[in-house]
């Protein structure tokens, strides 16, 4: 019985790794493919969140028998995680926009035009 | 099992990090490294994750939640001097 919950146990860590991965290096694909800073921001969302919870979660059920302390700090890591990673991503979109980074030729429509003050760009952002 | 599919995402992550790393060194901008710079970071904690299973030890657990807890700083840090010109 208990070598039956081992074996569940090892492929549901597997699959978690697997799946993390998987949206890890689509993000990478993303960084590497998208035109311009907001796209790749979108790409870079999925690792932030996604990824890292779904790679957090593994460790969380491997060792979820042995030391319950691992999968406590595990879930805690991930509630951090969402914490604090859409304040990062919300001040770095901030700063894009508010410097007047480039968009990609065929965007359309810029609905903030109207809200946001923004300066003139330069390397660093600097007015 | 276990072991060989750890292996296999570790590789897979390297690969993750390399693109990210390709990312900080071509991107036209500041913001670009940025952004692929927070990216790095997380790509960073879950091979951290990775290697626990993969050791079998929760030794270096640890660091992923003080990871996570402060990881976010330099980021946000860098995206006010960005924007500002200045952090504080």
């Amino acid at each position: 019985m208990a070598g039956a919950v081992s074996l569940f146990a090892n492929l549901v860590v597997a699959a978690l790794m697997l799946a993390g991965t998987f949206f890890m290096v689509v993000t990478g694909i993303g960084l590497i493919r998208f035109p311009d800073v907001y796209t790749r921001m979108h790409a870079a969302g999925k690792a932030g969140t996604l990824g890292i919870a779904l790679l957090i979660l593994a460790p969380t059920v491997y060792f979820v028998t042995t030391d319950v302390s691992v999968s406590v700090r595990g879930v805690l890591a991930i509630v951090f995680q969402f914490l604090t990673t859409p304040g990062a991503t919300y001040l770095l979109a901030h700063a894009s926009y508010a410097t007047s980074q480039p968009t990609h030729e065929r965007t359309e429509l810029d609905e903030l035009e109207a809200f946001l003050p923004t300066y003139p760009s330069d390397e660093f952002g600097e007015e | 099992m276990v072991a060989a599919v750890a292996t296999c995402c570790l590789l897979a992550l390297f690969g993750a990090a390399a693109m990210c790393v390709y990312r900080i060194a071509r991107g036209p901008r500041a913001v670009d490294r940025a952004v692929a710079f927070d990216t790095l970071s997380a790509v960073i904690i879950g091979m951290i994750c990775v290697l626990c299973v993969l050791w079998g030890s929760p030794l270096y657990f640890d660091a992923v939640w003080i990871l996570t807890l402060v990881g976010f700083i330099g980021s946000a840090a860098i995206a006010k001097y960005l924007a500002q010109g200045r952090i504080f």
